[in-house]
């Protein structure tokens, strides 16, 4: 069917929460690519085949990724009228007594890590029940204590591949809002007011952005989202893709409308098949009720979106390299200006922005500028997803408000070093960032401070490293990292990284000299200055800030060798 | 309309704090150049678009009293433009530039003797040994060839291939290409010579690009080879077929010889 009217998403809505709380219990098995890894698609296969031989009474589904990446596979268990609990490192053995306990309404008692009796998803509020008196609450568990969930509202508790679901708790209401009640310039004008900044690194107002492109010469025009992360250790975005694919979509379409553009591109990596998937199908959902396509809500608007995969570049995470992928040329960056809502696309105005920021969207719509921007801090408003890795006890996905220090994410979300060792450093966005040291943990991540501090928030990696890592190897990795992937389009990042890299290794093998720890500094200065893009512009960050901040590393191997 | 023929309007700029008009639009490097103000430049090449991969123009860009490092072959001309060619910063990255380009190409003579005229004698940076290199060690991958047989010729023979340090221009899978028209646009643009070509009686071998081999036309009259079949009927498609019809197969010099001896014969004996 078509949703045309409000009475239209009423009923879906309906529909869809009746899946989320059924009447009969629901186990929810988490199965992003972080959930798989551990065995939840096995899991999910076992349990679902002894519920089809028993012909049992529960409702079983897939569910996306809450965030607790140490614990996964993560099971959902929700029996009616009673809270929510989540079970931890479930394994495919445990599948047989999780299904007759909770026909008994009960959960197996070893694997709970907490219970969930009712959850603000935002768009919507969902009230599970009491019950379960001895396990914590979901607030009580230090590493969700410390976040604020506004992205990952709906990750792990809904079912990605069912539109209904998103529907269900609140989804697409924001867009028929915008569609049928706003005009264009009011929607960019509440983006503007958000505060709302570019979260693919730079954090560019992406208000502004959308009014540029509007404002650009030219009917056809192109909104395209950035999907193309890269960076190592960084996968919000691959898990806000499969936890909660419509969210993506749902701020296309509110940005598609407020431009007036017709037409929307998901650019995602190659090496994202399940995001890929899980997108495909949200868009052959959307366009079954007519929330993509002609007519969108019977107003007479029309748009599509379409999604172009890359071929594994991370340069072609930058804008011009992006789009002469998208063109089917080889991805290599091109001269700035012209900007992209300039001429992006094919040639026509294109607004770019990362699916961080889109997945922004809705909830701005829905609850207001004003709400919006009492999040955060002044001028880095809402919240950000980073995903804390590397040597740190508890590793995950978690949401901060922007301005939150590196301290409370690092300690109090992450409870410090693995196997109790002591943290020396974490390394911010990606190739591009820098090692920040554990002495300025108390950084507000926000934009301007991390620049500060010579890194950058990137598109929001939190690598910790621990007191046994090398800062220097650290260097030669990422340096190696991005003379692999630069295109070797311009000469300083093309040579300079490769010559940096060849620096690295001789000092590292124990046969550097003082020269060539100065002759490193003035190359990584010149990379950094000379470079035709963004890659090869920050690429050096990583050498610069560990050489300003454990300049005895590099002493000590240079040392070792008089 | 100036005097000059030329559509734009003359412009005040300042180039390191001296005063110039110039025309507005044009773009800065050819601006300097014709002022004879020297700033050392790789890849830009009048019938292309800037391509900006050189870096060797890098120029200050003077706005509010900030400077930009930016290169000479992307700012138009405007007024009141502001420019530093020589600050100690420009000198300082272009030299490292220019040791990062006697390593990259270390048999180049064009670079060796450019880079010794802004004072970098040697690099400090290992130098790149290719083994049997097709451009001899000379090619700094400038990307002027790739350009103008693509964007120029229209027949994308050769290309980049792998990424980064690893990048080499070749033809797709280092085997002869059927596409190549011979015209040797890439040898004529190559700033440091890289491109070797021969003609070798009525074949004209293409050796940088794995050897292709393309027919040279041979001249009806004089029976000597000339130039590239296919470069030929490239240029003869273009023309009106009624002028070339008796003068296609000729080469330059039968050409001007068959043409005079026609004039000549028109004209009326008094």
């Amino acid at each position: 069917m078509r949703i045309q009217t409000s009475e239209d998403l009423d009923s879906i809505r309906k529909r869809g929460l009746q899946k989320i709380q059924p009447g009969r219990p629901r186990i929810g098995v988490g199965t992003s690519s972080c959930g798989i890894a551990v065995g939840g698609i096995a899991l999910y296969n076992r349990m679902h085949k002894i519920i089809q031989m028993k012909n049992l009474d529960i409702s079983l589904v897939k569910t996306g990724c809450i965030g607790f990446c140490k614990e996964e596979p993560i099971v959902s268990v929700n029996i009616p009228g009673k809270a929510l609990v989540l079970l931890r490192k479930v394994q495919e053995d445990d599948a047989e007594r999780i299904i007759s306990l909770a026909l008994e309404g009960d959960v197996p008692s070893d694997l709970v890590l907490c219970k969930i009796s009712d959850w603000d998803h935002i768009t919507g509020n969902l009230v599970y029940g009491n019950g379960f008196d001895t396990i914590p609450e979901y607030g009580e568990i230090p590493f969700f204590a410390h976040q604020k969930k506004v992205i990952l509202r709906d990750s792990g508790l809904i079912n990605p591949e069912d539109i209904d679901e998103y529907i269900g708790i609140g989804g697409y209401s924001a867009a028929y809002q915008a569609l049928t009640s706003m005009e264009p310039d009011t929607i960019i004008d509440e983006v503007k007011k958000s505060g709302l900044r570019g979260r693919g690194g730079a954090g560019f107002p992406a208000g502004l952005k959308w009014e540029i492109t509007k404002k650009a010469p030219g009917e056809e025009k192109y909104i395209v989202c950035n999907a193309d992360e890269g960076d190592p250790g960084a996968y919000m975005n691959r898990n806000e893709m499969e936890s909660d694919p419509h969210m993506l979509l749902e701020g296309m379409l509110i940005g598609a409308f407020a431009m007036g553009v017709h037409e929307g591109l998901i650019y995602i990596r190659a090496e994202y098949p399940l995001a890929i998937e899980r997108l495909m199908l949200a868009l052959d959902q959307a366009r079954t009720y007519g929330l993509l396509g002609k007519n969108i809500f019977n107003t007479g608007f029309d748009c599509d979106i379409r999604i172009a995969t890359g071929a594994g570049a991370f340069v072609c995470g930058e804008s011009t390299a992006l789009a002469a992928s998208i063109e089917g040329k080889t991805g290599r960056p091109r001269l700035r200006p012209p900007r992209l809502t300039e001429k992006g696309v094919f040639g026509k105005p294109t607004d770019l922005n990362n699916v961080e920021t889109w997945c922004n969207v809705p909830v701005i719509i829905a609850k207001g500028a004003l709400w919006y921007s009492s999040i955060g801090a002044k001028g880095n408003t809402g919240t950000k997803v980073f995903s804390l890795v590397g040597k740190v006890d508890n590793i995950g996905m978690v949401e901060v408000p922007l301005g939150t220090s590196l301290h409370s994410i690092i300690y109090d979300i992450g409870n410090g070093g693995a196997q109790g060792k002591e943290v020396k450093a974490v390394q911010t966005g990606g190739p591009s960032g820098g090692c920040i040291p554990v002495r300025l943990f108390d950084t507000p991540v926000d934009f301007e401070s991390l620049n500060q501090v010579g890194t950058m928030m990137g598109s929001g990696g939190l690598v910790v490293m621990d007191e046994d890592t090398n800062m220097v190897d650290i260097a030669r990795y990422f340096i190696n990292f991005a003379s692999g992937e630069s295109c070797g389009k311009c000469v300083p990042c093309r040579e300079g990284l490769k010559h940096m890299l060849l620096i690295l290794n001789r000092i590292i093998a124990g046969k550097g000299t003082r020269e060539d720890l100065d002759l490193l500094r003035e190359l990584a200065d010149t990379v950094q200055k000379t470079s035709l893009c963004g890659l090869g512009q920050t690429a050096p960050n990583p050498v610069l800030t560990t050489m300003q901040y454990f300049k005895e590393e590099y002493d000590a191997l240079i040392s070792s060798e008089a | 309309m100036s005097l000059f023929g030329s559509m734009n309007r003359m412009v005040t700029i300042t180039i390191n704090k001296n005063q110039y008009l110039a025309e507005e639009g044009e773009i800065f490097l050819l601006t300097a150049m014709r002022l004879n103000i020297d700033i050392p430049h790789l890849c830009y090449e009048k019938a292309l678009e800037p391509y900006g991969a050189c870096r060797l123009c890098m120029v200050d860009l003077v706005t509010c009293g900030k400077t930009t490092m930016t290169p000479a072959c992307t700012i138009k001309v405007h007024n009141g433009l502001e420019i530093l060619t020589d600050t100690p910063q420009i000198i300082k990255h272009r030299n490292l530039l220019f040791e990062l380009y006697l390593a990259e190409a270390p048999k180049s003579e064009v670079i060796r003797e450019m880079a010794a005229k802004y004072g970098v004698k040697k690099t400090r940076f290992l130098k790149k040994i290719v083994h049997e290199d097709p451009l001899l060690g000379k090619c700094i991958l400038c990307g002027l060839c790739v350009r103008v047989c693509t964007e120029i010729m229209g027949t994308c023979a050769i290309n980049f291939i792998n990424r980064g340090p690893y990048t080499v221009i070749n033809t797709p899978f280092f085997e002869q290409n059927p596409d190549c028209a011979g015209c040797a646009a890439c040898a004529q643009v190559c700033p440091t010579k890289a491109i070797v070509f021969e003609d070798r009686d009525a074949e004209r071998v293409m050796q940088s690009w794995s050897g292709t081999t393309v027919p040279l036309a041979t001249c009806s009259s004089c029976k000597k080879s000339f130039a590239p079949e296919k470069l030929m009927h490239k240029v003869l498609d273009k023309l009106d077929p009624a002028i070339i019809e008796e003068i296609k197969s000729l080469c330059p010099e039968c050409r001007r010889q068959h043409i005079t001896r026609k004039v000549i014969r028109k004209v009326p004996k008094s």
